[in-house]
């Protein structure tokens, strides 16, 4: 099962090692450091799972969920945020983001919900295929 | 006598127009056609026995009068408890139908309320996009004749800034509803409920917090896994977190919980907060309904709420005492 991730975050250690950690169980994973870059990374590559942070300098994740809801439809979205903002919460769930992890993430259990994006994902491609 | 009672149901949805599947299901469970069907023989048995033996009772006449004045006395007690029986459920039928039609009014009223708030925000997008690119041209061509004749437009501007504070505001709640009616088929998935609950209810702990609020969690261990669309489950959980953290004063108390049915699993919000009045309890799921200040709710949420659910085939309802507080229960087909 090759899932195409994409890790957006503005904090080098974290993603770092976060690359590691898929990498480890070959996961192949991609990195970006802002909205821009994660948009720019999109429109070459179908990604599954994009791993967004909410709070990054210029185009914060809600911005991008956004942008990245209405390039890619299909593609999931998991927010990742370092403070519990309710608000933002509210808005990234709102916007059709399908979970939301709090810092510091428990890696198997972004692991899990990664896999479960995942799994959604594909359902609802082979519910559109089916529909048209 | 039961016979109309299995009929009930038909008819009842014929008046009703009602297309989902699901709704004669709950139609046949609420109306008790189902009791026709597994208790068939014993209905048989409460309208025939009585006659048959009222008809012994004629026969015995011609024998002796003591004997036929037992008869008829045996015959008149099992008659009562038969008509006792039927009239108890007759009731129930009637106010299990009454309460099911009321309730598919209300989602078929909150459908169509839905349809046209959709159509009219669609509507209003447009001119609202014009005044905004015509406020932000005037504003630009007041800066222009300002530097060439110098005089003062602090409160031309100061109006057009306004002007552009409220069209975002319009433009926020057109996307709201835009993005409300858009129907997204859900996607089912073997969802962990208490999961859900659980991280949701982190997300909205902090701000717990700062209002002294507990947010507790009562969730079963072997609670079964449900087959349902779970970022739909999290947008409705964690809006009915957040109204009852809105709800609670400073030191209040919210319980999440969910417990496994009969091929149901309810998930249930209590707060200890102030409650919903009586008059505004029929209107909380309509779009725009809110008792917040003007700006500070769209009042979108609840009826969100009841849009999700009712698309992932569910029930969601309220239970409120004003001064001490209110619970929502979703309810969930497994």
């Amino acid at each position: 099962m090759d899932i195409n991730i994409l890790l957006v975050d503005d904090e080098n250690d974290f993603v770092e090692t976060m690359v590691k950690r898929f990498g480890i169980r070959k996961m192949a994973i991609d990195s970006a450091k802002s909205g821009q870059e994660a948009l720019a990374a999109l429109a070459t590559k179908d990604y599954d799972v994009i791993i967004l942070d909410v709070r990054m300098p210029g185009m914060d994740g809600l911005e991008t969920l956004k942008l990245i809801r209405e390039r890619a439809p299909l593609t999931e979205v998991i927010m990742l945020t370092g403070h519990a903002s309710l608000e933002a919460g509210m808005q990234g769930m709102n916007l059709g983001a399908y979970d939301y992890v709090l810092k510091p993430a428990d890696f198997d259990d972004l692991l899990d919900k990664v896999r479960k994006a995942f799994e959604r994902k594909e359902l609802n491609a082979k519910a559109r295929k089916q529909g048209a | 006598m039961p016979r109309p009672a299995s009929k009930e149901p038909e008819s009842g949805s014929d008046r009703q127009g009602i297309g989902q599947g699901s709704d004669q299901g709950m139609l046949a469970r609420a109306t008790g056609a189902r009791l026709w069907k597994d208790h068939g023989l014993l209905l048989w048995a409460h309208f025939l026995v009585p006659p048959v033996l009222a008809a012994l009772v004629v026969a015995a006449t011609f024998a002796t009068p003591v004997l036929a004045g037992i008869l008829a006395a045996i015959v008149l007690g099992i008659a009562a408890v038969s008509a006792r029986a039927l009239m108890i459920r007759l009731s129930q039928t009637e106010e299990a139908r009454l309460a099911l039609t009321n309730q598919l009014i209300q989602s078929q009223k909150l459908a169509a309320i839905g349809e046209l708030s959709a159509g009219i925000a669609h509507e209003i997008n447009n001119p609202i996009a014009i005044i905004a690119q015509e406020g932000e041209w005037a504003t630009h061509l007041i800066g222009e004749a300002e530097k060439q004749c110098s005089a003062d437009f602090a409160e031309v501007k100061d109006s057009l800034r306004e002007v552009r504070a409220q069209v975002d505001r319009c433009k926020n709640i057109t996307h709201k509803l835009l993005d409300f009616a858009r129907k997204r088929e859900p996607v089912i998935q073997d969802v962990d409920v208490s999961r859900i609950i659980e991280d949701m209810a982190r997300l909205v702990d902090k701000e717990a917090a700062y209002k002294n609020v507990t947010l507790v969690r009562s969730l079963p261990q072997d609670l079964p896994k449900l087959r349902t669309d779970a970022p739909l489950l999290r947008q409705v959980v964690l809006n009915l977190m957040t109204n009852a953290l809105h709800a609670v004063s400073e030191g209040g108390r919210i319980e999440a919980s969910a417990r496994a049915d009969n091929g149901f699993l309810e998930i249930s919000i209590t707060d200890n907060g102030c409650g919903i009045a009586p008059e505004n309890i029929d209107k909380i799921f309509n779009p725009f309904f809110t008792t917040k200040p003007p700006g500070q709710g769209t009042g979108l949420g609840l009826s969100m709420c009841h849009t999700l659910v009712t698309g992932m085939k569910g029930e969601i309802c309220v239970d409120s005492k004003p001064g001490q507080g209110t619970t929502f229960i979703v309810r969930l087909p497994r």
